[in-house]
């Protein structure tokens, strides 16, 4: 088995955890003999590490950091992340504007850690001559930023990183059930061979760590936007972490967080997101739309 | 409200422009998204022909059943049934060489057979619907209870039953015994009454000893076991004990009563002025109890994607009917979304220890009687397809062929004179045809 991961059997299934992406993540493997719950979790750590080590902002030996260093000029990427730009871009266009992979560098106004200060209105808008889609040139597999612009898959990177994992444990054949949990973003592979549900936890924001919901899953994946832990608090008010691209400024109004089941992770995801960005209207926007989801206020 | 007219302009929906870009981004194609989130409802419908040669049964019928998931493995069962049910059954009386005069059921008209044919009544015509709840949920850990009701009707028979079952799981979910108790209550209301068993079918118009409502209560135990063998191997074992008591007779089954040396049925002159049979007929008499005890063993295997499901069970009865059922089917899949099944199913029987094919004039007049060829000697094959195909949108179309053909068997030693050379048995064949769809809403 891998360092860095652990595997424990728990009633019916096992537990395999490793930290990847800045979060706890888990596998939990429907019940198997011991040497295919290594495989498999060996399988998912892999790739989650793999993602990590690709599209972390935080390195400077991989394609994110050659981009960000562009200077403004094109940088040819590979099929991957452009599949991931793709899908950045489209989701841009859907939000009108609000989900950008550009928007990032808010980051160094913003410090969502539940504390009470809200930069100046000067900075942020400093910062937000540094952001907008529009002001990339992406003409596949050709990507230029203008200088000071910095791409950041952190918005969709988990998501990718739980169905790329689900897609490579599929490939194993061991006809296993199993749950991918990167950081709350979940998938399940397919369905178990007993035909029970898995029961997955959706934690509530009053109390983390405590599943408020359970929901029976048998196949399909589930994402969350929004985190108990992350807001700011600034004159009774509270700013969710969800900053609106266009404005720089977090969303008003946004619920504290949205679940979405979808069939996949990445679309899962991305629904939580853009409904996030309709603000107090996110609730009206999820029911027009035909998902299964969560809201709590 | 600011806010007010961005909500108030209806939202396009995107969620299928989002899976696609999802896929695109997982390089992959399309595809069901609502076949894989749990669905609050889902709903299974069939239509199902079963049609014998020579026009005798015909049962068509249609079914609703849904499943509505409440969440923490809570679940609701509900189906209905509606069927018709045409044609004509063998009444249980002799073929002759001659045609053949009955009263009918109603004792109302009389109906004929031609010569050298076994004996139909086809004044049947009958629609039954039939309704069904169940609820099943975790108690405990390890514990998973189940309660239902059936009740169904038909012009001359009414249904009601209840049934509860309790499983547990052990050793990790691998193993989950089960036991249940079921009890029914069933009211039957011949038409025309139900005639005192081996009375003499009446002429038409005369009123006979017959006797009203009857009933019959059928007590159900079972007992099974579920075991998971490796990682594709599951095995089923039940042991099963029913006892049924109060009528159990066929209100409109009777046999003919012959003469001990030429086997010919016995003639009969209705009354001055009257219509009426031209034979001497007794209606049949059955015990009323019977207890049945049965075990069944299943086996599923998948070989990879294929599945092969295999069973076999043992019925045997105080009424001396033991029976042997064989079923095997195949679960091929032929493409992404599609699969193949052929089903083959061979069944055995012996007879009742009360089953004759006539009863010969002047022996002493046994206490049971029935000519009913359901619980003679038979053997049944059945052969047939299945083809299942999922669409895009999750849900399952399925059409499903059979053939069914039963050859059955009264031995010689039961036959008399002539009755040697005439078919006694009438052999049946059938098909079967089923049209399903399965959706989620």
């Amino acid at each position: 088995m891998k360092p860095g991961t652990t595997l424990r059997r728990e009633d019916d299934h096992w537990v395999g955890s490793f930290a990847a992406m800045a979060c706890p993540c888990e596998l939990l493997i429907e019940e198997c003999d011991e040497s295919t719950a290594r495989e498999l979790l060996d399988v998912a750590s892999r790739r989650a590490w793999w993602i990590e080590q690709k599209f972390s902002r935080y390195r400077d030996d991989n394609i994110v950091h050659a981009i960000n260093a562009g200077n403004g000029r094109p940088v040819e990427v590979d099929d991957e992340t452009a599949n991931l730009v793709d899908f950045g871009a489209t989701l841009t266009e859907h939000s009108e504007g609000g989900f950008d992979l550009t928007s990032g560098v808010l980051r160094r106004a913003w410090t969502f850690d539940g504390g009470s200060r809200v930069p100046d209105r000067a900075q942020v808008a400093e910062l937000m001559k540094r952001v907008g889609w529009h002001r990339a040139k992406w003409n596949r597999p050709l990507l230029a930023l203008e200088q000071g612009m910095e791409i950041d898959f952190g918005g969709i990177g988990k998501e990718y990183a739980v169905d790329t994992a689900v897609r490579d444990l599929l490939a194993t054949n061991t006809q296993r059930s199993c749950v991918v949990n990167f950081g709350g973003d979940l998938a399940v592979t397919a369905a178990r061979q007993d035909g029970r549900p898995w029961l997955i936890g959706v934690e509530g924001c009053d109390q983390p760590g405590v599943a408020r919901n359970v929901l029976p899953l048998l196949r399909g994946a589930v994402a969350t936007s929004g985190d108990s832990r992350r807001f700011v608090l600034h004159e009774g008010r509270r700013y969710s972490h969800i900053l609106d691209a266009r404005t720089g400024w977090p969303v008003l109004g946004a619920p504290r967080s949205i679940t979405v089941l979808a069939q996949t992770c990445s679309e899962a995801g991305s629904m939580a997101t853009l409904a996030m960005l309709k603000g107090v209207g996110a609730e009206d926007y999820l029911r027009e739309q035909s998902y299964r989801f969560w809201i709590q206020a | 409200m600011a806010a007010t007219d961005a909500r108030n302009k209806r939202e396009k929906p995107i969620g299928r422009a989002l899976a696609a870009a999802a896929c695109a981004l997982l390089g992959r194609a399309g595809t069901a998204s609502a076949a894989d989130e749990p669905s609050a409802w889902s709903l299974d419908t069939a239509m199902l022909l079963y049609k014998e040669s020579d026009s005798r049964v015909q049962d068509l019928s249609v079914a609703v059943s849904a499943i509505r998931d409440f969440g923490d493995q809570r679940l609701l069962g509900l189906s209905l049934t509606a069927d018709t049910l045409t044609g004509a059954s063998a009444s249980g009386a002799i073929a002759l060489d001659k045609p053949q005069t009955f009263t009918s059921p109603s004792g109302k008209a009389t109906y004929s057979t031609p010569a050298n044919e076994i004996p139909l009544d086809d004044t049947f015509k009958d629609t039954r619907f039939a309704a069904s709840a169940s609820w099943t949920q975790p108690l405990g850990r390890l514990y998973t209870g189940s309660a239902g009701l059936s009740v169904s009707g038909e012009y001359d028979y009414q249904h009601l039953g209840g049934n509860v079952s309790l499983a547990r799981d052990f050793n990790k979910r691998n193993t989950t015994l089960s036991g249940g108790v079921a009890y029914s209550r069933d009211d039957i209301d011949p038409v025309g009454g139900a005639p005192t068993p081996l009375s003499q079918m009446p002429d038409v118009g005369v009123d006979f000893s017959k006797t009203g409502k009857q009933s019959k209560d059928v007590l159900d135990l079972l007992v099974g076991a579920t075991q998971v063998l490796g990682r594709s191997t599951v095995v089923r074992v039940n042991y099963s004990y029913s006892r049924a008591s109060g009528y159990l007779n066929d209100p409109y089954k009777f046999l003919s009563v012959v003469d001990p040396t030429t086997g010919d049925t016995i003639a009969h002159t209705p009354s001055a002025g009257l219509a009426g049979p031209d034979g001497v007929f007794l209606f049949e008499s059955r015990p009323d109890s019977r207890t049945k005890q049965s075990v069944y063993a299943e086996m599923k295997h998948a070989f990879g994607r294929p599945v092969l499901e295999l069973s076999y069970r043992y019925m045997t009865d105080d009424w001396n009917i033991d029976s042997h059922t064989l079923d095997g089917r195949l679960r091929w899949p032929l493409g992404a979304s599609g699969y193949l099944e052929p089903h083959l199913r061979y069944y055995t029987q012996t007879a009742a220890s009360f089953y004759r094919s006539s009863v010969p004039l002047g022996q002493s007049l046994p206490t049971y009687a029935s000519s009913d060829f359901r619980l003679g000697q038979f053997d049944g094959v059945t052969a047939g397809i299945k083809y299942g195909f999922t669409s895009d949108s999750g849900s399952e179309w399925s059409a499903r062929f059979e053939y069914y053909q039963q050859t059955g068997n009264v031995p010689d030693s039961m036959l008399i004179g002539n009755q040697l050379n005439r078919e006694q048995f009438p052999d049946l064949k059938a098909i079967f045809l089923q049209l399903g769809y399965r959706f989620s809403l």
